[in-house]
């Protein structure tokens, strides 16, 4: 654990965000399942060589996000979907997003139809994965 | 502890300097010795004496064989001086050392003592010894005809505390941070005149006193400089 | 309230008639990892051979540990690591010497087997005289030497100045690990902005002897924005936008670097003055750094000219 997080340090994107996004992509495709432990502060950030404080600020920025929660004296685990808490915030940001993506891909000269198949194929990927780990556990 | 474990770096650092300088002039007085033994006494002192003329003894055996090697004795330790100076304070700054050895749990003061302790017995162990061998040698009547004085033996331990203001001198000019054509070049000059006026001296009282107020001087202000100093 | 482990007050330092560091004011509490970056010549070796009272101060004042400078005792200097610029040792000692040696100045807290494990990992023949090391295998051992007695402030001289990925890794490895044990504080300064960005949560910037910046990496981050604005004809000749640091401009084009506005402010102040688009520029820390430290009137040294 930890090993798949790659930093770019030279990258627009704080350290911290990097780390965050990635946790969450691998919770979104299902590499790390409800209840599954992350590594503590101290070791993330010995395994990334990265300060602990920024670590820290990772696991907040997702607990923030309610993908993570932290009990106390025992570590950051991932919570379960039911309780994520979406507001309308939220959802406006998805929406705005992708409303960037159906312009980018409206502009590329592509039709309405592409761009759903486009979507449709990679949200496959995400859940096949998912559907695949909960075969083996 | 931590005395010691500067001093025997230091002393580490003079090692090849104090055994180049002993091996030299155990060559060279040696030689010198060996020479005289073989071609008796020095004839050119007496060989104008026509028969009657009275003759100083005391200034006969000044001219002992051991005499002759107190020049080289001298050109040893000053040599031996400058290369420890250079060793202990200017290498650091070729080798940008200084702030390693600065920085750490022990005085300034500390450091210089251990610096200067290591000089002192860099001098009198290797160029001491050989100068007592030497004279001891050169008391054997079996070879030699005229034995030394006390007087020679004191003075090559004069000789070998000139290598001493010649190492002063060295350390005073490396830790001056001046220019080389201003008063960095005072440690030096100083330590010359203090050299000469000690070697005119004809009573050996007043060659110690020169040589003494030369070392407080030097000893004084390399203290100054060394606590002052920015590395 | 976290203590505060080094501290100047109005740092200056002249060499003849040249100024090195001017009116340093800075406070780094304990428990950061603090990357000090400045340009080539910026000041930064001479500010901290002046807080490790190497220099002495044309004026001004600094503490560590809560002792001043000047006055370093002992047993303050044995809390204190300091790694040198180009990590200058005694070339004719050999790595167990060198051990021997640099462990007698810290009787208790010396860390043989520590030591040992590193110099074993680095894969350095102990009997290996420090002449015949290469500048990175040097590195490392100065860096053995750093952590070994386990100070509780390591300042470290730009320590990965010319030293290959791998052992510029290890040493921001090596700080990592420092500070994850309780109440240790790293200072070290480097030209590699990608290796502040990635252990440091505190920057410091120094520019021609000035100190520009102190405060958090994400404060930084942030802070420091480079904005893009296009107009359909010339753009104001005012530009009275807050936080500005620079200004370049050119037919229809601003190109502007603030510090501190708020993207809506931004935003509101490109509607208001009339641009066409504008676009926030998302820079790394390198970017930003250049960025910050750039004169006034910064030009780029080749510029393409259309013809």
């Amino acid at each position: 654990m930890g090993l798949w997080i790659q930093i770019s340090s030279g990258s627009g994107k704080p350290i911290y965000v990097q780390v965050a996004e990635q946790i969450s992509e691998a919770v979104a495709k299902g590499e790390l399942a409800s209840g599954d432990k992350l590594p503590a502060v101290r070791k993330l950030a010995a395994e990334l060589v990265i300060n602990p404080n920024t670590a820290a600020r990772a696991y907040s920025r997702l607990e923030q996000a309610g993908l993570v929660t932290t009990k106390t004296g025992s570590g950051t685990y991932v919570s379960d979907p039911k309780l994520r808490r979406s507001d309308a915030a939220d959802i406006n940001i998805l929406t705005e997003r992708m409303d960037t993506i159906i312009t980018r891909g409206l502009n590329l000269g592509l039709e309405g139809q592409d761009l759903i198949a486009m979507f449709k194929g990679r949200l496959a990927k995400f859940v096949n994965k998912k559907a695949e780990r909960r075969k083996n556990d | 502890m931590r005395f010691l474990a500067l001093l025997r770096k230091e002393l580490r650092e003079s090692l090849p300097w104090m055994l180049l300088a002993a091996i030299i002039f155990l060559a060279i007085g040696g030689f010198v010795l060996r020479a005289q033994a073989y071609l008796g006494q020095p004839s050119w002192y007496y060989s104008g004496l026509s028969p009657g003329t009275v003759v100083d003894t005391y200034r006969l055996t000044h001219f002992s064989p051991l005499r002759m090697t107190g020049s080289w004795l001298l050109v040893t330790s000053i040599g031996l001086g400058l290369a420890l100076g250079v060793r202990h304070f200017w290498m650091p700054l070729f080798t940008r050392t200084w702030p390693f050895l600065i920085h750490r749990s022990a005085n300034r003061p500390t450091i210089l003592w251990a610096k200067l302790a290591a000089a002192i017995i860099s001098f009198i162990i290797p160029v001491g010894v050989v100068w007592v061998a030497l004279y001891r040698y050169s008391c054997r009547p079996e070879i030699f005809e005229t034995l030394p004085t006390k007087r020679v033996f004191i003075e090559g331990w004069l000789f070998i505390l000139l290598g001493l203001v010649a190492y002063l001198g060295t350390a005073l000019a490396g830790l001056s941070s001046a220019r080389w054509y201003t008063t960095k070049i005072l440690g030096l000059a100083f330590a010359t005149i203090v050299i000469c006026m000690t070697i005119f001296q004809w009573r050996l009282g007043w060659a110690f006193a020169v040589l003494v107020v030369g070392v407080v001087v030097l000893l004084s202000q390399i203290i100054d400089a060394f606590l002052n100093r920015e590395f | 309230m976290t203590e505060t482990v080094l501290e100047t007050e109005g740092l200056t330092k002249y060499y003849g008639s040249t100024l090195a560091v001017d009116h340093l004011v800075l406070k780094i509490p304990q428990g950061c990892i603090c990357g000090f970056v400045g340009r080539n010549g910026a000041g930064k070796t001479t500010a901290i051979k002046l807080m490790l009272g190497l220099l002495r101060p044309t004026a001004g004042s600094s503490r560590l540990l809560g002792c001043d400078s000047a006055a370093l005792t002992p047993a303050i200097r044995q809390r204190i690591g300091y790694v040198t610029e180009g990590h200058r040792l005694f070339r004719w000692m050999s790595i167990a010497e060198l051990e021997k040696f640099q462990r007698s100045f810290f009787p208790k807290q010396w860390d043989h087997k520590f030591f040992a494990d590193m110099i074993e990992y680095f894969n350095l023949p102990k009997k290996r005289k420090i002449k015949h090391l290469s500048i990175g295998e040097r590195a490392q051992v100065s860096l053995a030497l750093a952590l070994a007695p386990n100070p509780e402030l390591l300042i470290m001289d730009d320590p990965t100045l010319g030293l290959d990925a791998a052992i510029r890794r290890q040493f921001l490895e090596g700080m990592i690990e420092l500070i994850m044990r309780q109440g240790r504080t790293v200072l070290f300064s480097s030209h590699i902005l990608g290796d502040v960005e990635r252990v440091s949560d505190r920057i410091v910037v120094i520019d021609k002897g000035v100190l520009r910046a102190n405060c958090s990496l994400e404060e930084f981050r942030t802070a420091v924005k480079k904005v893009t604005l296009s107009f359909p004809d010339s753009p104001p000749a005012d530009v009275d936008i807050e936080g500005l640091l620079h200004c370049r401009r050119s037919e229809k084009e601003l190109e502007l670097i603030l510090i501190g506005p708020a993207d809506e402010h931004i935003a509101e102040w490109a509607q208001r003055n009339g641009a066409e688009k504008y676009h926030i520029v998302k820079m790394n820390l390198e970017d930003q750094f250049i960025e910050y430290t750039a004169p006034p009137n910064h030009r780029r040294l080749f510029q393409w000219e259309e013809k």
